[in-house]
């Protein structure tokens, strides 16, 4: 069971500065318009957030597209959305700092071959829920979501381990290199030979063998080498239940 | 809900599968990966939809191997004649999906536009958390389970799938 209260807190109630700025080639008025500060919790998506700064946006972008999609951009990388607000600062720059983090919006050119589509907050949701039932296959076998009514979906927060002792079947991890693909696959939480508890160091030598000094972060923090991966996946999983985390 | 299909029986099948589609010139391809879990079964072709669409679109199919699940898993992408990726209300106007289901609350259930976990890039997937509990019926009994998994999606989807693909292999090798 996931115990360290305040550390769930600070997981929790982590946010992050933004700063929003419109495109230049969006711009149809002469008069600029103000960026648009926000605060946002790194818990979050995109699409749940940003409804207030696309209203403010606009008015000074041309009416026959201000039904069209917005989408932002970091450095010319455009965001995709259905990952968590913290794990794409911590991709993008994790190494680098920069606090407010400047995001260029837009609403014309929508990249499709990158980004998905994301016309209402329903779409948001029935990502985020098939992403939980993918975690709890992992965990559980499936044997949590399978028993809940789609109301209770609804409720969900993080799903803690089944019993007092036992730890989860497969720990659902998914890591992320820089250029953004992604590597996922069976992480047990125990070592097979001795089936003692499989900490962050075990998993990297086991996925990454030729690599030395592999370094983990997520939540702006790297993870110390010797924490155990059933911990992790209790405490610094996202609310989607997977532990995002980018290779540094 | 245990492992279904292993990686192994799941690259066993595709093989077969191809082998199928080669004898009836179905078109599906086995793009194999030194990285197991990156290979996967595609087919490109064109479609016409609906009789309003005049023009032809291209659509792709690609069935892949779901670790998570451990069973196959069904994504596709179709695009216009200008070249423009078909949302999902496009998708259903074309009729490329089958009614039902009935509201989008539904629809998205069971079709979600996912990053692909081979490709990165956004594709249509059936959502595979029913199929393993499907596919379990007809283990015994499926002469090869890709077929049988195809036969599941074709309730979704439009594939026109050869009734050729149930035959036993006999009677396939010599109408041919």
């Amino acid at each position: 069971m996931a115990n360290d209260r305040e550390l769930l807190r600070e997981i929790w109630d982590g946010k992050l500065p933004i700063c929003f700025q419109l495109a230049q080639e969006e711009i149809m008025e002469i008069q600029q318009p103000d960026p648009f500060y926000v605060m946002v919790p790194r818990l979050s998506y995109f699409p749940l957030v940003t409804d207030k700064m696309k209203r403010h946006f606009l008015r000074y972008i041309s009416q026959e597209n201000s039904d069209s999609e917005m989408w932002l951009d970091y450095n010319g990388q455009p965001l995709k959305w259905h990952y968590p607000i913290g794990f794409l600062y911590d991709l993008f720059c994790g190494n680098e700092p920069q606090l407010p983090w400047i995001l260029t919006v837009h609403f014309t050119k929508f990249p499709e071959d990158i980004l998905l589509r994301c016309s209402n907050k329903d779409v948001v949701e029935a990502h985020f829920i098939s992403t939980v039932k993918e975690a709890d296959v992992l965990k559980h076998r499936g044997q949590v979501m399978s028993t809940m009514q789609k109301k209770d979906h609804n409720q969900l927060r993080l799903m803690e381990s089944h019993g007092e002792n036992e730890g989860f079947k497969h720990i659902p991890v998914r890591i992320y290199s820089d250029d953004g693909t992604c590597h996922q696959s069976l992480v047990n939480p125990k070592n097979c030979t001795d089936g003692s508890r499989k900490t962050v160091q075990h998993m990297i030598t086991e996925l990454y063998p030729d690599k030395t000094s592999v370094k983990l972060r997520t939540h702006g923090i790297t993870i110390p080498s010797d924490t155990p991966l059933q911990w992790l996946s209790e405490h610094l999983s996202y609310p989607d239940n997977f532990l995002h985390l980018c290779l540094c | 809900m245990d492992s279904n299909l292993s990686l192994e029986e799941f690259l066993a099948a595709a093989k077969e599968f191809v082998e199928i589609s080669n004898i009836l010139c179905d078109g599906w391809k086995l793009i194999e990966n030194e990285c197991l879990l990156k290979s996967y079964v595609q087919k490109e072709c064109f479609i016409k939809p609906s009789k309003e669409d005049s023009l032809p679109m291209k659509a792709e199919y690609v069935m892949f191997y779901s670790l998570s699940y451990g069973v196959p898993q069904f994504s596709f992408n179709v695009w216009n004649s200008l070249g423009v990726l078909l949302t999902i209300k496009e998708l259903r106007r074309v009729l490329f999906i089958k009614e039902p289901p009935q509201s989008d609350e539904n629809l998205y259930s069971v079709i979600t536009q996912q990053e692909h976990p081979i490709f990165f890039r956004p594709y249509f997937i059936v959502h595979p958390c029913r199929t393993g509990e499907l596919l379990a019926c007809f283990k015994g009994s499926s002469t090869n389970i890709l077929v049988t998994f195809l036969g599941m999606i074709e309730d979704v989807i439009k594939l026109n799938l050869p009734m050729e693909y149930g035959k036993p292999s006999g009677i396939r090798k010599t109408s041919s």
